[in-house]
């Protein structure tokens, strides 16, 4: 009922103006990822976003119709781990203020490539080894930079290695934080002197205010003081000083503004980096590389192999992996790392296998070769789509077939892991960007 | 304090010459030290973790050969938090302990190698923050039977699936050079020592005394080196590469001059000095299958031998052995890496050395040198609970590690890991399924067919083969 009333009320609007950027599609089956499959949908897409998604919604008469029941729609595809159309090098230092978004160049080639394969997000991280930034979430289909941005700063790319210097970048930078809220802290202090010399008005209750603080910000490194701050902040004045360029990415990690996401190739490593972030509490992914012969399968969960640590499938997080079946280390017995990793509890997200255009064309087929070995058909989707885009954090604008969301779709002419289907047209933000659509 | 005391005592030491005594001053002073850290480590935990639940393991029904001379037959070795609580008989365990039933095998303490290669990872420092739990050659290292070995000047624990606390010695050896090549370097590394116990003793005349005076200068540093300071004070052990037996006498003669009892690696010479070294307190690193010919120049003996490690011993030497190549070495060689320790020690039992004095050069022995002997290197109450289950005698060629323990944890199992598990598998494992969890499962054979090929091409690869069967008993 609610739909109908919906479509009713938008159409009745889209007729008063000259049926602006309205579009009813009927498909015969929708994906939608994040709400299960629904047969015979229609989807409205207005002014570049879903307005409603429902199985056999009435569509009001006046209002543009692409009616092809026999095509299957999946959200359009979401790559987060990319440098597709960037071409700058980077060291191997630490510089986790260096940020992908000033590189960006919306007419490179590659991006009206990819576009035809479904990708309609990418996420861009900055180049160099060491910790070489932040990395930012685009449109593949954009005339200006501002555009091109879906958001900026959506993690923080740290590069784990089995060695002193990777380690100590990261306890580096949690040691600058500190310092930050040493300096806050001191700030503060003096703050809230100027004003007691100022107002002795307000003394009474500002002490107990004060004494609040103070409990608070003797664990800096446990709990963050700031939000807590940030209340109080508005009510009287204070402004905390700014982080320096260099701790502001570690600031953020702990506020989990930003999140870190952290490639590892081995099980050591994913050992190491447990180690180096102790009981730091902080939002973290891991892009996870598959060599043929990985041993990440000794660290996919805590019981397998009595690890003294969580493992990967524990920590519950998300996973950024090429769909590759790896070997067993000296053997060719192989094995579907991602169906281990799933299986014990961690969430999978798929990149293409390298990161050119050509493998952004096989993607699907190579997460068909996955799901063709074992791994669930739809949690291979929502590893393309969704996947990605909580790993990016814009799991509200992209992702998946739902209200209010961005209108990106692939159309595709069967089940998406057959491997006779192909994509008959692409929609970024409510338009065709690929495709013979004359409606 | 402790600084102090142990300056007094090592000048004491020094002056009367006794190097013997030495050795367990130097060994129980070291280990009374980091006992000490330990303790306080552990408390701090405590403090901070709110007491974490107690970890029982238990290896139960195995002879224990407890590295100490004792054996014990069917008994239980009882370990809490990876120490072990107790060895004996019918032994009290708590409902939660996990055991490991080694009903008809030999438990051994986890051998010690003095040192090795690649088995900690790539790197060869910094291993708290380089080790890889996971690389395949740990995995052979403890197939071999090692869960402690040297590296570098460290003595690390192979411990898999963990990066923590592998490290029980960082600073083990000074290495000095001593050659008849280099009178030079000889006469520099004498005048070293000399300048460097001259300060100790003034040192030493300088704390006594600043007690009355305290505007005393303390003795001034110049012409000390720190290598043999490190040496004199017992920090540090000091030790030589050297074969021939000239030199081997310098350094004895070096050592006792100067109340140090030193290392030698390789010592290919050593059994014709035999006599002279032992009252040096020397010990030594060597490995039995070397081979020199005698220089044709020499009238006396001079060599390798086989009896090298029996004839030390006789002389009352502490022996280890390491075999010729320190790393996993497949090509060339074979027979001669660090996985065929055990191996090595079988030529020196060949050579005449007592099997105790056999197994001790690879547990016990190489740890004390080390000064890791109060962690490692015998089964005893308190020690960590790393230990070997084997199908015999460990020194023999026939016999596997069936599994191996590092802290109270089980941390190999031969039928679960790829290297050995298709040779003469246990009883019980031959029946169990093969393909792990992780891997894909093998393509399932329709029986009649199968036999139908059998019967057509009976020549089918190894391989195939073995696929067949699994299929079979699964099917079964």
């Amino acid at each position: 009922m609610k739909h109908i009333l919906l479509l009713a009320l938008v159409s009745t609007f889209a007729a008063s103006t000259a049926q602006a950027d309205l579009l009813a599609i009927r498909v015969g089956r929708a994906e939608t990822v994040a709400k299960g499959v629904i047969e015979h949908a229609v989807i409205l897409v207005e002014n570049g976003k879903i307005v409603t998604i429902g199985e056999d919604l009435p569509i009001e008469r006046g209002i543009p119709i692409l009616d092809r029941p026999e095509w299957i729609v999946v959200p359009g595809f979401v790559n987060c781990y990319s440098r597709l159309g960037c071409d700058s090098d980077g060291g191997d230092d630490m510089s986790p203020d260096v940020k992908a978004s000033d590189e960006l160049w919306p007419q490179a080639e590659e991006y009206a490539e990819i576009i035809k394969y479904g990708v309609t997000t990418l996420g861009l991280y900055p180049a160099g080894n060491g910790i070489p930034g932040q990395a930012v979430a685009v449109r593949t289909k954009a005339a200006t930079k501002a555009e091109m941005i879906l958001q900026d700063s959506v993690y923080l790319k740290v590069i784990m290695r089995a060695d002193a210097s990777a380690k100590k970048r990261v306890s580096d930078g949690f040691k600058k934080a500190d310092e930050h809220a040493e300096k806050v802290k001191k700030a503060r202090e003096k703050f809230d002197k100027d004003k007691e010399k100022k107002g002795a008005k307000k003394e009474e209750p500002k002490k107990e205010e004060k004494t609040d603080e103070k409990k608070s910000l003797q664990e800096p490194a446990v709990e963050d003081p700031k939000p807590d701050e940030k209340k109080d902040d508005k009510k009287d004045g204070f402004v905390p000083p700014a982080p320096d360029s260099k701790a502001k990415a570690f600031v953020d990690l702990r506020e989990k503004s930003l999140s870190a996401l952290v490639s590892i190739n081995s099980a050591a490593e994913y050992l190491h980096w447990l180690d180096v972030l102790g009981k730091e509490d902080i939002k973290w992914d891991l892009r996870c590389v598959m060599s043929l012969d990985s041993d990440l399968f000794y660290v996919a969960n805590k019981k397998e192999w009595d690890l003294d640590q969580d493992g990967i499938g524990d920590k519950k997080v998300h996973v950024v992996m090429e769909p590759r079946l790896t070997l067993t280390p000296g053997t060719m017995r192989s094995r579907n790392l991602a169906a281990e990793f799933s299986a014990s509890g961690a969430k999978i997200v798929f990149i293409p296998r390298n990161d050119s255009v050509n493998d952004h064309k096989n993607w699907l087929a190579n997460v068909g070769e996955i799901v063709g070995a074992g791994f669930k058909p739809e949690s291979a989707l929502h590893a393309m789509t969704l996947g990605g885009a909580e790993v990016m954090g814009v799991e509200a604008r992209v992702g998946s077939l739902e209200k209010g969301k961005d209108a990106n779709m692939v159309f595709l002419d069967g089940a998406p892991f057959e491997a006779t289907t192909r994509i008959q047209a692409v929609m970024l933000d409510g338009k065709f960007v690929f495709g013979d659509v004359n409606q | 304090m402790i600084l102090i005391q142990r300056l007094l005592t090592c000048c004491f030491f020094a002056a009367l010459a006794l190097p013997v005594h030495a050795v367990p001053f130097q060994d129980e002073g070291g280990d009374a030290k980091k006992d000490e850290k330990q303790d306080d480590k552990k408390d701090d935990k405590k403090d901070d973790d709110k007491k974490p639940e107690d970890r029982w393991f238990a290896v139960v029904g195995g002879d224990v050969y407890t590295g100490t001379g004792a054996v014990l037959r069917g008994a239980t070795v009882l370990s809490k938090n990876g120490k072990i609580e107790k060895i004996d008989f019918d032994v009290y365990m708590p409902p939660e302990t996990k055991t490991l039933d080694a009903t008809g095998y030999r438990v051994y303490p986890g051998l010690v190698a003095i040192s090795s290669q690649g088995l900690l990872g790539n790197s060869g420092g910094d291993f708290e923050d380089t080790i890889d739990p996971f690389n395949s050659r740990m995995i052979l290292g403890l197939a071999t039977g090692i869960t402690t070995t040297g590296s570098g000047s460290s003595a690390v624990k192979l411990k898999r699936f963990s990066v923590d606390d592998m490290v029980i010695n960082d600073k083990i050896f000074s290495i000095f050079s001593w050659s008849n090549r280099s009178p030079r370097g000889k006469y520099d590394l004498r005048e070293k020592f000399k300048n460097t116990s001259e300060y100790l003793r003034q040192y030493r005349e300088w704390e006594k005394k600043v007690k009355d005076q305290k505007d005393l200068a303390e003795p001034s540093k110049k012409n000390v080196d720190g290598s043999c300071l490190s040496v004199l004070k017992g920090e540090t052990t000091a030790k030589f590469v050297n074969n021939d037996a000239d030199e081997l006498l310098g350094i004895a003669r070096l050592a006792q001059e100067f109340g140090f009892r030193p290392v030698i690696e390789g010592a290919q010479e050593a059994w014709t000095v035999a006599d002279e070294l032992g009252r040096a307190g020397a010990r030594v690193i060597l490995t039995p299958r070397d081979r020199r010919p005698k220089s044709e120049l020499q009238a006396r003996e001079g060599g390798t031998s086989i009896e090298n490690a029996a004839i030390l011993h006789r002389a009352g030497i502490p022996i280890a052995i390491v075999p010729s190549t320190e790393g996993v070495d497949l090509g060339g060689i074979a027979g001669r890496d660090i996985i065929h320790l055990p191996i090595e020690v079988g030529f020196a039992v060949r050579g005449g050395l007592p099997e105790q004095a056999a197994l001790e050069s690879i547990t016990i022995t190489p740890a004390r040198i080390m000064g890791v002997s109060h962690r490692v290197g015998t089964l005893e109450v308190g020690k960590d609970c790393d230990l070997i289950v084997t199908d015999g005698d460990v020194l023999h060629y026939k016999s596997f590690v069936q599994y191996a323990v590092v802290d109270g944890k089980q941390v190999y199992d031969k039928e679960r890991e790829l290297f050995y598990a298709q040779i003469r598998p246990r009883p019980v494992a031959a029946e169990a399924k093969k393909v792990d969890k992780g891997e894909t499962a093998p393509v399932k054979v329709d029986p009649a067919a199968d036999a139908e090929k059998k019967d057509g091409e009976k020549k089918d690869d190894e391989g195939k083969d073995e696929e067949k069967k699994d299929d079979e008993k699964k099917d079964g």
